[in-house]
């Protein structure tokens, strides 16, 4: 079969799953009795080995067969949870990690049969119950069964078929004539070899008896084999419920069909509840229609068991039906994200050309109508929107980076032998996807960083009497135009004076600059390459690869980093990223002969001075401004331009601020706000002051670099 | 398959355009050459390398520019008519402009053409140069340009 169209999907959902195998995984260590969590992995576990068999991954498919063969003996209390057993489980995962990153560059699962974990789990497997080789045919007669219940709630599968309007009007049409309408989900046999015959002579059967008004997969993926173990219908007929149920049941190899009668306005809402009245008759039917069968398959042991279990599913059926329904509402398209990139460029170019009518409009070079200008108008309000409507598109939240973190705690935890906790908030915060993309790592880094040094080793914590489980904080918040994440722990905080004193040992600063160098400014020699204060070096951190790698990402990404510290208190990292990548609102400004932009997020307001209003403290020019007192960076001299001979007496000064610091720039003219489009300048220009961040292109084509002010605070 | 790829040994040519930096001639390889553009204007960018003149605007896409006679320590001339940017891909996605004198024309030159430039051969220890191609009575220095974009200084 060729399965190269499915790869993708194969990846995106393998992706999927492990991540919630992980996750519902953190919780069941610490809830070992959460039933929810523990039929939430199985599931997990169970889509996985389908997707692998049908991907034609072998080894992958062993694998996460015996997983799922753990998991189902825990479902059936058949094992305990245990912290050694949660262990083999996460290296299981990692196993199927290294699978999929294999298949996602050579499409084909490698040679690692990783025989060792699947004898760790079958071991786990035997200890956990009891070795016994007799109980293992009884389990698997139990299994389905069990499982069948569980499903059940599940099974009615036809209520997430999406009607288009005509399949609405039919079925009206035919509630007129005073026809009833059923839903029906058919489950083939799992060892059913042709599938798609058996399910088309169930068409055939119901097609007897009335009509299929909508068919989930279409009747062309079913007649193509596109489809699991299962179909769902929508069928209009003048027979009642059995003796249609009876025609399904008629074709050979069909393990059960769910259904029920509907009534049109149920289908009209789109919505579970008004089922309800009418839902108790109907789950007495499909208990009815259940019973035998599992009575069938179910030794005399397990039967006690069953009307406890039934009884319970039909107490929670509501819930989850009412759950069942709700990814309908959620209606999304995957996109390449190329693609979105080549809209976005597309847009760029838009607002470029935009902006150059406006400056041939304002240069009254086409005349003035004003039923032009109005024309302007709207055209840059489009365009604004269009852009702020396709920079939505790429924003993601960074949840999807975050998810790993707590697994990745745990294993430090345990690693490093301290206790500590990830307390994580503002996962929905929202950024554009190539920022979400590079920040993963410096993020990663961060969290070690905090765990492997912030934290005091556990006896180190109950002797200075804090709590003995350490704490890591990972806060995301937007603050206007840009993205805040705080990596904060409750460890020791940064020793300065260690740090200090490492920087002279291995010649960093000499002794004398280290004592006149503030503290902060200590604490930024963190930030350089191949510079760690931990004494030991672990795999974990201290290889003095970490914070300056972070530094460089973050600040090529245009944002910055910054540390809090308090000894015996803890710190706190906090990164600034822009919200946006690609174009950003600025003020034009004039320097000399050349036109700069500085984006708008980090102006605070723009001031006229006079000349006299200049005062100096250690040499350095400053302003008094309403109360604070502001550095002045004459950008004439920062941008290696002539100074002007005749000083003015009134100066513009754009005043930008990053986080609570300001600083004054020196202008010559101001040209006015504009939208523009951020180009970089090419890997190949290394502008070694990072004072430009970018360059734009403007109306009348001419180039105008952008000023990263938050370098010149 | 074995035909085709005999062929190609057969007429393993390469297509070099002909620069003039003063009197001297240089090739450039023409599967870099995205592009040959007038001079324009250029947006020069503070505090970066000297060479680099800035940045110029090509079709809507930023694009740096480099002065060729910078870049190898040679006196800068007056832009004249013939001045040129030639925009140079090495990598996709990553234009830069090297200004040059002039362009003069494309020569095809097959390998038996080209000698190797060795160190003994050139005394200034030209690193930029991989080759040297023999067209008729000229004689053609075929430029390293990985050498000639990278950052290190030569000489």
């Amino acid at each position: 079969m060729d399965v190269n169209q499915y790869l993708e999907i194969f990846l995106d959902e393998t992706n999927e799953h492990l991540q919630s195998l992980s996750d519902q995984l953190m919780i069941l260590e610490n809830e070992p009795e959460n039933e929810d969590t523990i039929n939430e992995i199985f599931r997990a576990a169970h889509s996985l080995k389908g997707m692998a068999g049908t991907m034609g991954y072998k080894r992958m498919q062993a694998l996460t067969h015996d997983m799922e063969n753990v998991f189902s003996e825990i479902r059936n209390g058949k094992m305990k949870v245990t912290s050694q057993l949660v262990d083999v489980l996460f290296q299981t995962l990692d196993a199927l990690e290294e699978y999929k990153n294999t298949i996602q560059e050579t499409q084909d699962e490698g040679t690692n049969d990783n025989a060792a974990i699947i004898q760790a789990l079958q071991k786990c497997l035997d200890e956990g119950t009891g070795a016994g080789t007799e109980a293992a045919p009884e389990k698997k007669d139990e299994a389905p069964k069990k499982e069948d219940d569980k499903k059940d709630a599940g099974d009615k599968k036809w209520k997430n078929i999406k009607l288009q309007e005509h399949e609405i009007n039919a079925i009206k049409d035919a509630e007129e004539k005073k026809m009833k309408i059923y839903g029906f989900t058919v489950f083939i046999q799992e060892s059913c070899i042709l599938k798609a015959a058996r399910a088309f002579l169930v068409f055939k059967a119901i097609e007897e008896l009335g009509e299929i008004i909508i068919s989930e997969p279409s009747t062309q993926d079913i007649e193509d084999e596109k489809f699991d173990f299962d179909f769902s219908l929508y069928v209009v007929s003048e027979e009642n419920y059995d003796k249609i149920e009876a025609a399904i049941m008629s074709v050979s190899e069909i393990d059960r069909a769910v259904g029920e009668r509907i009534n049109i306005e149920e289908i009209l809402e789109g919505e579970s509840e008004a089922k309800q009245g009418e839902g108790e008759k109907e789950k007495e039917q499909e208990q009815e229609q259940e019973q035998p069968s599992s009575e069938e398959t179910k030794p005399a042991a397990a039967a006690e068991a069953a009307p406890a279990q039934t009884s319970q599913n039909t107490a929670s059926a509501p819930a989850k039906k009412s759950q069942a329904n709700k990814p309908v509402v959620n209606r999304t398209v995957r996109v390449d994200i190329e693609k979105l990139d080549v809209l976005m460029n597309l847009v760029s170019e838009l607002i470029i050309a935009k902006n150059s009518i406006v400056s041939y409009s304002a240069a009254g070079q086409l005349g003035n109508n004003s039923n032009f200008n109005e024309q302007i108008e709207y055209l840059e309000s489009v365009t604004t929107n269009l852009h702020e409507s396709v920079m939505k598109v790429r924003m993601v939240p960074i949840e999807s980076i975050t998810t790993k973190f707590p697994r990745m705690i745990r294993d430090l935890s345990k690693k490093l032998n301290k206790k500590m906790e990830l307390y994580m908030s503002g996962e929905d915060t929202e950024l554009d996807r190539t920022v979400v993309d590079e920040i993963g790592d410096p993020l990663m880094h961060m969290l070690r960083n905090s765990a492997d040094h912030g934290l005091e080793s556990t006896e180190e914590r109950v002797a200075r009497g804090k709590n003995p489980v350490g704490s890591i904080f990972l806060d995301a918040y937007q603050d206007g135009n840009n993205v805040v994440i705080e990596v904060k722990d409750d460890g020791n905080g940064i020793d300065v004076e260690a740090v200090k004193k490492k920087a002279i040992e291995r010649g960093t600063i000499t002794p004398e600059q280290g004592e006149t160098m503030s503290s902060k400014e200590i604490i930024d020699l963190l930030f350089l390459p191949s510079f760690s204060t931990a004494k030991v070096v672990s795999d974990v951190s201290g290889r003095g690869v970490g914070l300056d790698v972070v530094k460089s990402k973050i600040e090529a990404l245009g944002g910055d980093v910054s540390v809090k510290t308090k000894l015996g208190e803890g710190s706190t990292f906090s990164i600034r990223l822009p919200l946006t990548l690609a174009i950003i609102q600025a003020l034009m400004v004039i320097v000399g002969e050349e036109k700069y932009a500085i984006s708008l997020g980090s102006i605070d307001t723009i001031e006229d001075i006079g000349e006299e209003d200049i005062k100096y403290v250690e040499a350095k020019e400053v302003i008094n401004l309403r109360g604070n007192v502001i550095p002045i960076v004459r950008l004439h001299e920062v941008l290696g331009l002539e100074v002007p001979e005749d000083k003015k007496d009134r100066m513009i000064v754009v005043i930008v601020k990053k986080g609570d610091q300001y600083a004054g720039l020196v202008v010559d003219e101001l040209i006015g706000q504009q939208e523009i489009v951020i180009k970089s300048l090419g890997k190949y220009i290394n502008c070694t002051s990072r004072l430009i961040s970018g360059a734009t292109i403007l109306g009348d084509g001419e180039v105008a670099l952008i000023i990263d002010a938050n370098c010149l605070i | 398959m074995d035909e085709v790829s005999v062929m190609n040994n057969e007429y393993d040519t390469t297509q070099y355009i002909v620069i003039n930096i003063g009197d001297e001639q240089y090739g450039i390889d023409i599967k870099y050459v995205d592009n040959i553009v007038r001079m324009q204007k250029i947006t020069r960018v503070p505090n970066c390398q000297e060479y680099f003149k800035g940045v110029i605007n090509l079709r809507g896409e930023v694009v740096p520019v480099m002065s060729f006679r910078m870049k190898v320590n040679l006196p800068e001339t007056e832009i004249t008519n013939k001045t040129r940017i030639i925009i140079i891909k090495l990598e996709p996605n990553a234009p830069v402009g090297i200004i040059v004198d002039a362009v003069r024309e494309v020569v095809t030159l097959s390998e038996n053409n080209v000698d190797e430039a060795t160190k003994s051969s050139m005394s200034n220890d030209p690193s930029y140069i991989n080759g040297i191609g023999k067209c008729g009575e000229s004689l053609i220095s075929l430029l390293d340009l990985n050498v000639v974009i990278s950052d290190k200084e030569t000489a």
